[in-house]
């Protein structure tokens, strides 16, 4: 690659994360929205929004809880799962294994929904619970659920980086302490997961991030009795005050990422000690798992009820919902079975083209993520310069971006530049949303492969005669083009589940199913939600089956 | 006018200065090894050749053409310097056959389809690999995989090839061969060749020009025969061959001679000390194929107390002590326990 191309690509890069946020910061310390041209600076709307406002304290205090319950939960968890899948004997773990990251396929407020329609006051397992006892031993939308749903839900988070340092490691470690006496339980407790240490640290820091960005979850299970978070208080602002409050909404969005960054940043810092301190132990030898005995069914009833409560219940009550031409208490199953919601889905001439769009954005729109992500890649690659460090650090500002945030930047930023403008309502500012969302984890995805091509093979081209920009076309994306197929279905699956980036975005022309579904659900449509859900669970299992055609076991 | 020309040529990582100012001059045609322990800068220095690496200064003229000039703001790309190179991993593009990885170079040239055919063909040829330019690398043996990475740098003609120890990765019954067919190669098609090598027999069996290397500096350039028989210092005279290496006193410096003492006795070598006239401690060095096991007393002869012997198949290797040191003998004669004589000729023992 030129030098000069590399630049070029390393400032649009910039320009494409700073844009948005630099418009974010700037209209926060505006007295009125930034295209009105007697707004003034000030520092008015910090002022109110963070000494005068009430339900941005609540909002605040519930988000920091939640974030601390729920890492409290996901990270015992999600550690105990991955040494009894990685290092043990347990029954049946070759099939458990898969299962086990399925939550972090399926959109947050599709499995919200399914929690609802589930476990909710009118639920399909609550009605049968209820059968039995003439009551309803548990309250779904209480803060206390909230954060135990949050917790589990975010387990396979914890389990994915658990799992991969555990697999790192030898087992003659954890065969010497059994042979010094331990049992199952203490060999995890004093050797194995203080030695993947750093891996659990980075994780909880990870879901302790996740615990602030939450939306999905809290905006369908807080909504009845008013739970507010950040995201969802940044949601309601719109609605609260009647009118759009840009200046209030941009103080929202600066005190979250003035939260998330410093955690994104932790992460990054975890993130270099952990794969130190995996490289300092050198060569892990073979694995054999440790025989835990009878302990082996009190740990896979633990897996499975977690599964259970987790994916399956959710899941095949949302789909079982969306066959059920009702539900209420004394309504049977079988004689209300029927497709007709599918049917009706197609009566509305917007939630069609969120289907199109959604296979559109993910389909094509995916692959020209993947396109621009193995772009910056390329321009980034093998360059000894202070650029890369500049992008390094870049890159993180997206990830402290939610999406939700992300989405409503992109659409004042497509709104505010003239040449933007007629881009607004179609697909085109959508999809530069969503590949801005996923900078950092398409960047990841396609560098992986990267580093797998040895430099010489690229050296062995410029002496063969070849111009950089000869090398990268003949050489180095030939070489990782299954690497860049792989990428392009996990992004695939990303885009499919995405809904948060696009709620703001959402305007006839740039519908897609997440953002249609969080608009649907405030009008109480829930047959239409359980379908367009069904439909949503549906594309993610065909980019799912795709991935396993591929062979490819890479997640995040 | 010699082929390739090197000056002052200093290359440093961040702080550390792997190249400390090399200056070699190698002739049109030759063979020349890079020769150095790991660490020595033989590599940098080769890729430094290629423009793979870009030193701090210095200049490297490829027939009378700069390409790279420190002072002069020169640095051609390595694409633009026309050479080619054997990496030491080989670096065959595993997603093409043989020939599609031979034919690159050529393509890159825009020669025609034909002129491609008959060229790759014609390298495949020459390493011996004819038949195989539809398989692809991951099909071959590492033998073979070494001559494509040979043919592929060879196919469109450079007039230097770089070849970055290149017989590292085979075993030692194919390293020999290589050995030979490779020089055999280079000199029929009258190229100049540049080899990186950590392996001395390497080296004197390949070489035309041996350069040594040490600590990112050039020791000594010169024929085989100069490196084995005149090593210009300490280092480079244990460097090459087996040696005994004694701890020496000098009594007294005469005419290019040296005498030593080695406990009581004396012993005369060559004086090879930079120095001059200076006496006290000194190391003496000798080839043990040049100790020689004799009869009895005489000049530079010293008596030894018989230790152990390893049979090596065609003769023995003996170990002696004398006056505390250790020497080895090669001999085809074997020997017993007790008192034997050794002569060490003047001109084989030399003294720094």
């Amino acid at each position: 690659m030129p030098r000069a191309f590399r630049i070029a690509v390393v400032l649009i890069t910039a320009l494409l994360i700073l844009g948005p946020v630099g418009l974010v910061v700037y209209q926060s310390f505006l007295s009125g929205p930034f295209f009105q041209p007697n707004s003034t600076l000030t520092t008015q709307a910090y002022e109110f929004v963070l000494f005068e406002e009430e339900d941005f304290r609540e909002a605040f205090v519930n988000s920091a809880i939640i974030a601390v319950g729920m890492t409290a939960i996901a990270v015992p968890l999600g550690c105990m799962m991955a040494f009894l899948l990685v290092r043990t004997d347990l029954p049946g773990k070759r099939f458990i294994e898969p299962l086990v990251l399925v939550p972090m396929f399926v959109s947050s407020v599709v499995l919200a929904f399914g929690f609802v329609v589930a476990l909710g006051p009118v639920g399909l397992v609550s009605l049968w619970v209820k059968s039995f006892t003439g009551s309803i031993p548990w309250y779904l939308y209480s803060k206390t659920s909230l954060i135990l749903i949050a917790g589990l839900t975010h387990v396979p988070h914890v389990f994915l980086y658990a799992s991969s340092a555990l697999r790192s490691l030898g087992s003659d470690v954890e065969e010497a302490a059994r042979s010094a006496g331990a049992g199952p339980l203490r060999v995890a407790m004093t050797v194995s997961l203080p030695m993947i240490m750093p891996s659990i640290l980075y994780a909880s820091v990870l879901v302790f991030f996740l615990g602030f960005e939450l939306f999905g979850l809290p905006l369908v299970l807080g909504d009845p009795e008013r739970i507010l978070v950040l995201a969802t208080y940044l949601y309601k602002l719109t609605n609260k005050l009647g009118t759009p409050s840009y200046d209030l909404m941009a103080v929202v969005v600066v005190s979250i990422i003035f939260v998330t960054l410093p955690l994104v940043y932790t992460q990054r810092k975890l993130l270099a000690a952990a794969s130190r301190y995996v490289a300092v132990k050198g060569k892990a030898s073979a694995q054999r798992p440790l025989a835990i005995g009878a302990w082996r069914w009190p740990a896979l009833g633990l897996i499975v009820a977690w599964l259970g409560v987790t994916v399956v219940i959710p899941v095949t009550a949302l789909v079982l919902r969306s066959f059920l031409a009702s539900w209420g208490e004394g309504v049977g199953i079988w004689e209300n079975l029927t497709t007709a919601h599918f049917r009706e889905l197609m009566d509305y001439p917007n939630l069609v083209r969120g289907i199109v769009n959604t296979l559109l954005i993910a389909t094509v729109g995916g692959a020209l993520s993947v396109g621009f992500y193995a772009l910056v890649n390329l321009a980034l690659h093998r360059w000894r310069s202070r650029w890369t460090a500049v992008l390094d650090y870049l890159v993180l500002v997206p990830r402290a971006m939610p999406g939700l945030i992300a989405g409503l930047a992109m659409f004042w930023l497509f709104l505010f530049t003239p040449v933007l403008q007629p881009f607004r309502q179609t697909l085109f500012s959508l999809w530069l949303a969503y590949t801005l969302v996923w900078l950092a984890y398409g960047m990841r995805l396609v560098s992986a492969s990267l580093l797998q091509i040895g430099p010489e093979l690229e050296e062995a081209g410029r002496v063969s005669g070849a111009r950089p920009a000869q090398v990268s076309r003949d050489i180095t994306l030939p070489l990782i083009k299954a690497g860049l197929i792989g990428s392009w279905v996990l992004i695939f699956v990303t885009f499919v589940r995405e809904y948060s980036t696009g709620v703001y975005l959402l305007s006839p022309g740039t519908e897609v199913i997440g953002s249609l579904l969080v608009s649907l659900w405030g009008t109480g449509a829930v047959d239409l939600v359980t379908a367009l859900s069904t439909v949503n669970l549906a594309l993610i299992l065909v980019g799912l089956g795709l991935m396993f055609a591929l062979g490819n076991k890479r997640h995040a | 006018m010699p082929k390739l020309v090197i000056e002052d040529l200093h290359l440093r990582y961040g702080s550390v200065e792997v190249l400390k100012g090399i200056d070699a001059r190698f002739e049109e045609g030759s063979v020349v090894c890079l020769l150095g322990r790991s660490g020595s800068g033989k590599t940098t220095l080769l890729r430094s050749i290629a423009g793979l690496e870009e030193p701090s200064h210095g200049a490297i003229c490829i027939d009378g053409r700069a390409v790279f000039d420190a002072g002069a703001k020169v640095n051609l790309p390595p694409e633009r310097r026309d050479l080619g190179f054997v990496f030491q991993s080989y670096a065959l593009w595993p997603h093409r056959t043989v020939f599609e990885n031979v034919a690159y170079g050529l393509r890159l040239r825009g020669t025609d389809k034909a002129g491609i055919g008959t060229k790759v063909q014609a390298a495949l040829d020459g390493v011996g690999l004819g038949a195989l330019g539809e398989r692809y690398p991951s099909q071959l043996s590492g033998g073979q995989q070494q001559r494509v990475a040979i043919a592929r740098a060879l196919v469109y003609e450079p007039p230097v090839i770089l070849l970055d120890e290149p017989l590292s990765n085979l075993d030692a019954k194919l390293r020999e061969e290589a050995r030979i067919w490779i020089r055999a190669l280079i000199k029929r098609l009258g190229i100049t060749a540049v080899f990186v090598t950590h392996d001395q027999s390497e080296a004197l069996a390949i070489a035309d020009q041996i350069v040594l290397l040490d600590g990112g500096r050039l020791i000594q350039s010169g024929t085989p025969e100069e490196l084995y028989e005149r090593p210009a210092t300490l280092f480079a005279s244990e460097f090459m061959g087996t040696n005994n290496t004694l701890s020496v006193a000098v009594a007294e410096r005469r005419a290019g001679r040296a005498r030593v003492t080695l406990g009581q006795h004396s012993l005369w070598g060559t004086d090879r000390a930079e120095s001059g006239t200076a006496k006290g401690d000194a190391k003496g060095v000798i080839r043990i194929e040049a100790v020689r096991l004799v009869d009895g007393a005489g000049e530079n002869r010293v008596p030894v107390e018989y230790e152990t012997s390893i049979y090596l198949g065609n003769q023995f290797e003996h170990l002696f002590r004398c006056g505390g040191q250790s020497l080895r003998v090669l001999s085809h004669q074997r020997v017993g326990p007790g008192t034997h004589w050794v002569e060490c000729p003047p001109d084989k023992l030399w003294v720094f």
